[in-house]
């Protein structure tokens, strides 16, 4: 009986140690599969982004650039902040005078566009879509320097048939308002089917019955899309609006390929800005420092933007 | 009370044929530069540069074309851009499979707060794109690793993977572990476990990975720019050059950019059925 017992004891114990070693090993083996992925992902862009917030306490340049820095404190954030030139403040209101001009517009083209071809009069719905959908699926670098073609002052389209009735030529490009103008209507023609796909997807998750009961209840059209879409499309709309409101903040190749934020530097948004800092002044740590600020603004944007978010869809 | 319907239905056909119509000149309007860019490119050269404009070219000719496959250095960019695209999409699929797999089927410590770190990395990088880039130059030029291609293609790789492990560990979760679970009573090993049973039921699943790794390598502008030398650049980098540096004929460019957009288009067409599946079950899942 006492000898039973202990066979059994032992062979729990075993068992239990078996078990344990196996786990270990599917520790090991899972490690294995998962290291060689994390530790490129590590190397190539977080150790890259916490290098960025060393750099940005030193004084790295174009010259000493491969290793002969030192840091000097808070000097860089200083320059941004303080110094009588910076363009910190400037290019800070640029953009965000860009996110008010353009993320309204892109909304407002979304829904409408949504809208049409939700409805259900319209033939061929399907071909619509697909067709309107085709700026999402060029490359960025292509659809923004076609943009640059057709809003050029010799040869541009735009122009061409401006003139054709009767308008005088645009220099859209080298004019400061005019190519802020430019942003605006490239911004849109990109980001469009981003929102036009998120609303329209959300409008067709709308059961029919409700529109239906509704109307039985007396609800006009605009009490229909007041009190039935709105509320309905409302949180995907808010995530899209601000993930589009992000993308604003952060143009960058819109303006870059455009006309290189010109004319004369004048519109550089903080990415650009920062960019050109490194790269074509050469000013590595007062750039680092000058994205890791921004960085700072975007993540707390993006946070707040998907608490308020959150909340809003619990209520 | 018979002719009231019919007096509906006509009103009916006419909203609908209005409704139609304005949304034809929306879509229009709206797809008018992507038409304008490719009749530009089988434009003569003379008529480009007059103020007149006209809609439907009265003559054709393919100059530009002549001009992009001899006379430009087209196809040292094409090789260049194959390289990097091809190089990316084998990076990307040796990092991410295995990693994807041990996501889905293994326990083990720190599994979710990995995970989620990923989540979150891939939630807010888009605004560290450029701070990681100006460090990511120092380190490369300390490194002696500017200027190479197969570098370049390890750095899209690398940035795609938080989202790419998720995209297919969440496509594995939706592959029942009774498959692999039979396949290893009857004594397979975990290796053919993910080659043999995984792999092929999840072609849609790699093949949406494949597929984004290659048109990110292809499309990718800034980070080819900033860390190549002029005679390693891509074709993305070279329309620009041709757009912004040099003042390139316009029907010389548009030619050139339609070349650069085909294989996009075509891989997007020939993955369509993949792409979807693979998202469908994959990406809004996750």
């Amino acid at each position: 009986m006492k000898r039973n017992r202990e066979y059994l004891n032992r062979w729990l114990v075993a068992k239990n140690v078996m078990k344990k070693s196996r786990g270990i090993w599917i520790t090991n083996k899972a490690f294995l599969l998962i290291i060689s992925g994390l530790l490129v992902f590590l190397f190539f862009n977080l150790y890259p982004i916490a290098y960025s917030v060393y750099l940005a306490f030193t004084n790295a340049n174009f010259y000493n650039i491969m290793g002969k820095y030192s840091v000097i404190g808070l000097e860089n954030f200083r320059k941004i902040f303080f110094h009588p030139n910076t363009k910190f403040y400037y290019s800070l209101g640029r953009t965000v005078l860009f996110v008010i001009t353009s993320v309204p517009l892109k909304v407002a083209f979304g829904i409408a566009l949504a809208v049409l071809l939700n409805s259900a009069i319209i033939r061929g719905r399907a071909i619509f879509r697909s067709l309107l959908i085709l700026p999402w699926t060029l490359p960025a670098v292509l659809s923004i320097l076609m943009w640059r073609g057709l809003f050029n002052m010799d040869f541009g389209a735009i122009n061409k048939i401006l003139m054709s009735i009767g308008f005088p030529a645009i220099n859209w490009l080298n004019d400061t308002m005019n190519a802020f103008i430019a942003y605006n209507i490239v911004e849109v023609w990109l980001a469009y089917p981003f929102m036009m796909t998120v609303i329209l997807a959300a409008l067709q998750s709308i059961p029919p019955e409700l529109y239906d009961s509704a109307q039985i209840d007396g609800a006009g059209r605009l009490q229909r899309l007041r009190y039935v879409t709105l509320p309905l499309i409302f949180r995907p709309l808010w995530f899209a609006t601000i993930l589009t409101s992000n993308a604003s903040f952060q143009a960058f190749l819109v303006p870059y390929l455009l006309n290189g934020g010109g004319p004369a530097r004048t519109n550089e948004f903080v990415i650009l800005y920062g960019y050109k800092e490194a790269f074509q002044i050469g000013e590595f740590g007062y750039a680092a420092a000058f994205m890791v600020i921004i960085s700072l603004i975007i993540m707390a944007f993006m946070f707040i933007g998907m608490k308020a978010g959150r909340m809003t869809g619990e209520e | 009370m018979k002719s009231k319907p019919k007096i509906k239905m006509s009103r009916k056909i006419i909203m609908a044929t209005i409704a139609t119509i304005i949304a034809a000149v929306i879509a229009g309007v709206l797809l008018f530069p992507v038409y304008w860019i490719i009749t530009s490119s089988i434009r003569p050269y003379a008529s480009l540069y007059t103020t007149r404009f006209e809609l439907i070219p009265s003559q054709i000719t393919f100059d530009a074309y002549n001009w992009v496959f001899f006379k430009s250095n087209f196809f040292l960019r094409l090789r260049n851009s194959l390289t990097v695209s091809i190089l990316t999409t084998i990076f990307t699929l040796i990092l991410v499979v295995p990693a994807a797999y041990a996501f889905s089927r293994f326990k083990f410590f720190g599994k979710d707060k990995l995970l989620y770190g990923y989540l979150a990395f891939t939630q807010f990088a888009g605004g560290l794109g450029i701070t990681g880039l100006i460090a990511l130059y120092a380190i490369l030029a300390y490194l002696n690793l500017l200027n190479s291609l197969v570098v370049l293609a390890i750095i899209y790789a690398a940035g795609g993977v938080p989202f790419n492990t998720w995209l297919l560990k969440t496509y594995f979760d939706t592959i029942p572990k009774d498959f692999d679970e039979a396949a290893l009573v009857d004594g397979a090993s975990y290796i053919d476990v993910m080659w043999r049973i995984l792999l092929p039921i999840s072609k849609p699943g790699i093949a949406t990975v494949a597929v984004f790794s290659f048109m990110g390598g292809w499309t990718e502008f800034i980070v080819a720019q900033t860390i190549l030398n002029p005679e390693n650049y891509t074709l993305s980098v070279e329309l620009y050059r041709l757009m912004g540096q040099y003042e390139t004929p316009w029907n010389h460019f548009a030619a050139m950019a339609l070349l650069f957009a085909v294989p996009v288009v075509v891989m997007y067409m020939i993955a369509q059925k993949y792409l979807q599946a693979g998202l469908a079950m994959g990406g809004v899942k996750g």
